[in-house]
């Protein structure tokens, strides 16, 4: 049985090497399919990559107390404008009262145009923070140091710069100890961020400065910008501690049973949740794409073996004269046509790892694993074989008399 | 034991409400090394006998031993393995593979037979090839040859597996007669080093080669006769 594999193999060969063009139309088909295939669970991995780091600065057991919920959170949006502003007071009284809560930080922020010499760097995003703010969150610095919590209470006006905006300041200078302008306010740089990457654009630190909450407190008025509550609880008791923290906050808002939350505790999951929906839909998509563009190419490759089957009658005839069996000659165009879908494979294969590469390159890191690979030649050779299923049947059950007679 | 035996063979294909005897009770015995000629005008069975005593097709009743064994009743998959290794045919037409070279057409049935390994084929095949005088002929594609070239490969095909009869199907129809007469020869000359020859013919001076003659008409026997 083995000789008739490599003897049909070369058959195969010979027949599509002499329909080349017609082999590569056919074949087309496969290659979109695969690449279709390919690609999208690359850039999947990619983009899974992405989220994670992106994800890094909000910890898996950081609870957040804001006035907006990060995802709808089913209250129309004029309710939540007339929610109460955040207390950052309340925070003190969160850790006395919670059991759960390990650290509680506070944050506020807004954006403001900073200035060094003739540079500028505008619409940057001041993030004002308590000095415990690293323990909820990471904070990786690259030069320099984060402030102190002694920088924090007298409000000392010392900056970290993110990279995007140390690079746009300080494009040839180191930045540490130099003196940058927030409006009409001096700030001393005392550290720079490592560079986070962003996700889709958003929510990077790389384009944020950090200054202490004190300091923010003193220098900005007005009730402006984002203010929230951040608790760090034990990571395996999340959901308790949330529950917990909404108890807490309700009985210090002194809200009446049946009154509803104004208030959101916001986490992680609820940006892994959307986040899993949306990587669904392109997962959905790709899917759909891949399956329609690997029927139509089955579809394509069944009928040129019908066409194969007909026009080489009399060579089955001939075959089955000198003792070829059903087999044999089933064989025979199963791998034909399955040498076809391999092929296409291989060339989506090709194509789709060097636009793998190219995204990596220049767009985000991504890399096709070694079993998609594998999943896209497999997916390919089903396809031959339920494509060249029907045709191959039907050459091999041609009566050989009417098959010599054919012209 | 005679190399061939039929009995009481009867072919019949309904067409429509009629029934066509193609084959009307035909019995017959063939010997080894017998050089036998079946004739018959278009009608007669003639094409029938022929398709199935090569195994092509099954008979609708009656008995047909070759060598022995009985494949009037065997399956499509048996029969091929019977062809195979028991028969070679010669076409009117040739039937070579026409995108592969004479050797490798020469190869077909040795690599059906799946007992002969890879390597030996090409050998068996060349001498094949010699058999027939056409040894430096081997990589030629049988659009580079002429048609008396090709015939000759067709037997070198016929012969490779050592078959026990060979089935020869108006074997020099498209030819013209002085290479025809070079085919026969051929034959005489495979008859001579005891091969089973039959030929289904109707042109009587290549029928006038075989030893026995075999006249068929409306389905049966009409005469069997020793030629001189």
């Amino acid at each position: 049985m083995k000789s008739f594999f490599w003897e049909n193999l070369r058959i195969a060969l010979g027949e599509l090497w002499a329909h080349k063009t017609r082999t590569i139309l056919t074949g087309t088909g496969i290659v979109i399919g695969i690449i279709a295939v390919s690609l999208m669970s690359t850039l999947i991995n990619g983009v899974d990559g992405l989220f994670e780091n992106s994800m890094k600065f909000l910890g898996r057991d950081v609870l957040y107390v804001e006035k907006w919920p990060w995802f709808g959170g089913g209250e129309d949006w004029w309710t939540l404008r007339n929610r109460p502003r955040i207390d950052l007071d309340m925070a003190d009284d969160i850790k006395a009262r919670s059991e759960y809560a390990l650290v509680v930080a506070t944050e506020r922020g807004r954006s403001a145009d900073l200035s060094y010499q003739d540079l500028s760097a505008e619409n940057i995003f001041v993030h004002g923070v308590t000095a415990n703010y690293p323990e909820v969150s990471t904070v990786d610095v690259e030069f320099g140091r984060f402030f102190t919590g002694s920088e924090d209470r007298t409000g000392a006006q010392v900056i970290l710069l993110g990279s995007e905006v140390a690079k746009t300041l300080f494009p040839l200078k180191d930045p540490i100890d130099k003196t940058i302008f927030a409006g009409p306010h001096r700030f001393r740089v005392i550290g720079v961020m490592a560079e986070m990457g962003k996700f889709m654009g958003a929510f990077s630190q790389d384009t944020q400065v950090l200054i202490p909450s004190e300091t923010y407190n003193k220098v900005f008025h007005g009730p402006w910008g984002m203010r929230r509550i951040t608790v760090k609880v034990p990571d395996d008791r999340v959901e308790d501690a949330k529950e917990e923290l909404r108890g807490v906050i309700r009985v210090m808002r002194g809200l009446k049973p049946g009154e509803k939350d104004n208030f959101a505790v916001n986490q992680q999951n609820a940006f892994r949740k959307t986040y899993q929906g949306i990587k669904l839909a392109i997962g959905g998509a790709g899917l759909v794409i891949t399956a329609l563009s690997l029927l139509v190419g089955g579809i394509g490759i069944a009928n040129i073996m019908f066409v194969s089957v007909k026009e080489r009658t009399r060579e089955i005839g001939v075959r089955k004269a000198l003792g070829a069996t059903r087999r044999q000659i089933q064989g025979q165009f199963l791998i034909e046509a399955m040498v076809i879908t391999a092929a296409g494979g291989l060339v989506g294969l090709i194509i789709s790892t060097a636009a793998s590469l190219a995204i990596s390159k220049f767009i985000f890191p991504a890399t096709m694993s070694f079993g998609v690979a594998f999943m896209a030649i497999l997916l390919s050779a089903v396809v031959g074989l339920l494509a060249g299923l029907a045709p191959a049947r039907k050459g091999s059950r041609l009566d050989p008399i009417d098959a010599l007679r054919y012209e | 034991m005679p190399l061939i035996k039929v009995n009481d063979l009867y072919k019949i294909y309904q067409m429509g409400t009629t029934e066509v005897r193609a084959l009307d009770g035909v019995s017959l015995e063939i010997e080894q090394n017998e050089y036998l000629s079946i004739m018959g005008p278009s009608g007669s069975g003639k094409s029938t006998l022929m398709n199935l005593l090569g195994c092509l097709d099954t008979p609708t009743s009656g008995d047909f031993f070759m060598d022995g064994i009985n494949v009037a009743t065997m399956s499509d998959d048996e029969l091929a393995h019977i062809r195979n290794k028991k028969i070679g045919f010669v076409f009117q037409t040739f039937n070579l593979l026409p995108k592969s070279t004479s050797l490798r057409n020469v190869e077909l049935p040795l690599i059906y037979n799946g007992m002969i390994k890879a390597q030996d084929r090409k050998g068996l095949a060349t001498k094949a090839m010699e058999r027939v005088g056409l040894g430096d002929r081997v990589n030629h594609k049988p659009n580079e040859l002429s048609g008396g070239q090709r015939q000759r490969v067709a037997v070198a095909r016929a012969l490779v597996n050592d078959p026990a009869i060979i089935l020869a199907d108006e074997p020099t129809g498209n030819l013209d007669s002085k290479t025809g007469e070079e085919i026969m020869a051929l034959f005489d000359d495979l008859h001579q080093q005891g091969n089973t020859i039959i030929l289904v013919t109707h042109e009587e001076d290549i029928a006038a080669h075989a030893h026995r003659v075999i006249r068929l008409l409306d389905g049966r026997i009409a005469a069997d006769q020793a030629t001189q």
